[in-house]
């Protein structure tokens, strides 16, 4: 009985180690074989408007979402949506979970750092966003160094509002700094200027919130596993994009500024 | 109030997601744990000490690490396809819970006074037969509040789930926050919990009722 329990035990444990291993992959030196072999494309986004959202049917649009459908049209692969814990994100690019991070992501030396990072799309600004009452009493960054911020955790708005030498708390997301500022546990918060026309003012439901100053300006890119042939590919096909109109189009219709 | 309706549906799919991953665990940890508990007893010393430097590590380092090693780790490291996320979330809790049991189950059995045995031995049974006729019941009478302990944190620790992408009863709350600003949709997600626990309570007090009719 013993010994045969502890056989089974063994047998248990080096199961679970060796299981692990089973259906591993061949591995090609193109990340752009590999994607095209596959068939799809897996993005790896977070619910972010205007960005990447549901619409009603539950189908992801905005405008990383369209753009990326146009890509992968130029591809021939399908497009698959993956909404990842944005923590996690060069994690789940590496492990090969998803094949590129493409939510309006800021280039900041962080990305460059972990991703092959594609050519700047859109441009985008870091603003300060408080209750609409107190805008006119802070007209520049040096009176604000009196009040508390939050930003997101890691975000490119937190370490704007670390340099311009601002009281921070980090939170875990844009949504959550505006949610503070509202119900009044900091003063204001720093978030993307795309984020802040979108939820704050009349129609949202932030309508005591509104942008003040802008603190930086920053690009968008799109990241793809690092030393991956994808970026190359990825920048002739937003060139291609961006010449007939498409890219430009959608910027319109999502009201964002492309870059230059 | 239809906002309400549709939360509360919503909210309900996820808690699907958060009870299938209870039940599975709970599943498939039970009997493993009782396995790696005979193993944390054997007398083979060897065995012994792989299984017990094994339970340390598991409950020695958080779950939402192991949730992170179990997922990423294979494709990481070896390059290997990925597991399906929820394979992984299951992968990782009934590792953890099975480590987690096998101490509760080594407690009860124990605690049988050794005198049990010899009495089985003098009367002829089989170390088996002894186990399986004499110990076992008492071991789950012991183990009955311990266990209910353990199996109501499990049901809250589910709500790791969300570290590797696996759209729980939380996940769908955080959701309303990030798109509609709204927040209580977050504090609702506990009233999920407390029935669920109630529940449970309400389950592991009948068990024990039942347990009553002979002292161990």
């Amino acid at each position: 009985m013993k010994k045969a329990l502890s056989f089974a035990l063994s047998a248990l444990m080096t199961l679970t180690m060796v299981g692990c291993g089973a259906g591993s992959s061949k591995k090609s030196d193109s990340d752009f074989q590999y994607i095209t072999d596959k068939g799809k494309m897996i993005v790896g986004i977070t619910d972010y408007a205007p960005m990447d959202y549901k619409d009603d049917d539950g189908n992801w649009t905005g405008f990383d979402a369209e753009f990326a459908q146009a890509v992968g049209k130029k591809m021939g692969v399908d497009v698959e949506f993956m909404e990842i814990n944005w923590d996690n994100k060069f994690l789940e690019l590496n492990a090969k979970s998803i094949d590129c991070v493409w939510n309006g992501m800021t280039i900041t030396e962080e990305v460059t750092k972990n991703t092959s990072c594609s050519k700047a799309y859109v441009k985008n600004e870091q603003v300060v966003v408080m209750k609409s009452d107190k805008i006119s009493s802070f007209k520049d960054a040096e009176s604000m160094k009196t009040l508390k911020f939050c930003a997101e955790s890691g975000s490119a708005g937190e370490s704007a509002a670390k340099d311009a030498g601002f009281d921070v708390t980090a939170v875990s997301a844009q949504s959550d700094a505006l949610m503070e500022v509202a119900s009044g546990s900091v003063d204001a918060c720093v978030i993307d200027g795309t984020m802040a026309a979108a939820m704050t003012g009349e129609g949202t439901s932030y309508t005591d919130l509104a942008s003040s100053i802008v603190l930086t300006t920053e690009e968008y890119g799109v990241g793809f596993r690092k030393d991956s042939d994808m970026t190359e590919k990825f920048n002739t096909y937003m060139d291609e994009l961006k010449a007939d109109g498409t890219l430009t189009d959608l910027a319109e219709k999502y009201e964002l500024s492309l870059a230059d | 109030m239809e906002k309400f309706l549709s939360v509360t549906l919503d909210l309900a799919k996820g808690f699907g997601t958060t009870l299938q991953i209870f039940g599975l665990t709970l599943l498939f940890a039970l009997p493993i744990g009782l396995i790696i508990s005979f193993g944390s007893m054997s007398k083979f010393r060897p065995l012994r000490w792989l299984v017990r430097i094994f339970v340390w590590i598991i409950r020695g380092t958080p779950l939402m690490l192991q949730l992170i090693v179990i997922y990423y780790g294979p494709g990481l490291i070896f390059h290997w396809d990925l597991m399906p996320r929820f394979t992984a979330v299951m992968v990782a809790f009934v590792i953890n819970y099975s480590c987690y049991f096998s101490e509760i189950f080594r407690g009860g059995i124990e605690s049988v006074p050794k005198g049990q045995y010899e009495a089985g031995q003098v009367l002829g049974m089989t170390k088996s037969q002894i186990f399986f006729k004499v110990i076992l019941l008492q071991v789950i009478k012991k183990i009955v509040p311990p266990m209910s302990n353990e199996i109501i944190t499990l049901v809250k620790d589910t709500s790791l789930a969300r570290i590797i992408s696996v759209y729980e009863v939380i996940w769908n709350a955080q959701v309303y926050i990030k798109l509609d600003g709204l927040i209580w949709p977050l504090f609702y997600t506990g009233a999920f919990y407390l029935l669920f626990s109630g529940i449970l309570t309400i389950l592991f007090n009948l068990i024990e009722k039942k347990m009553n009719y002979f002292r161990g």
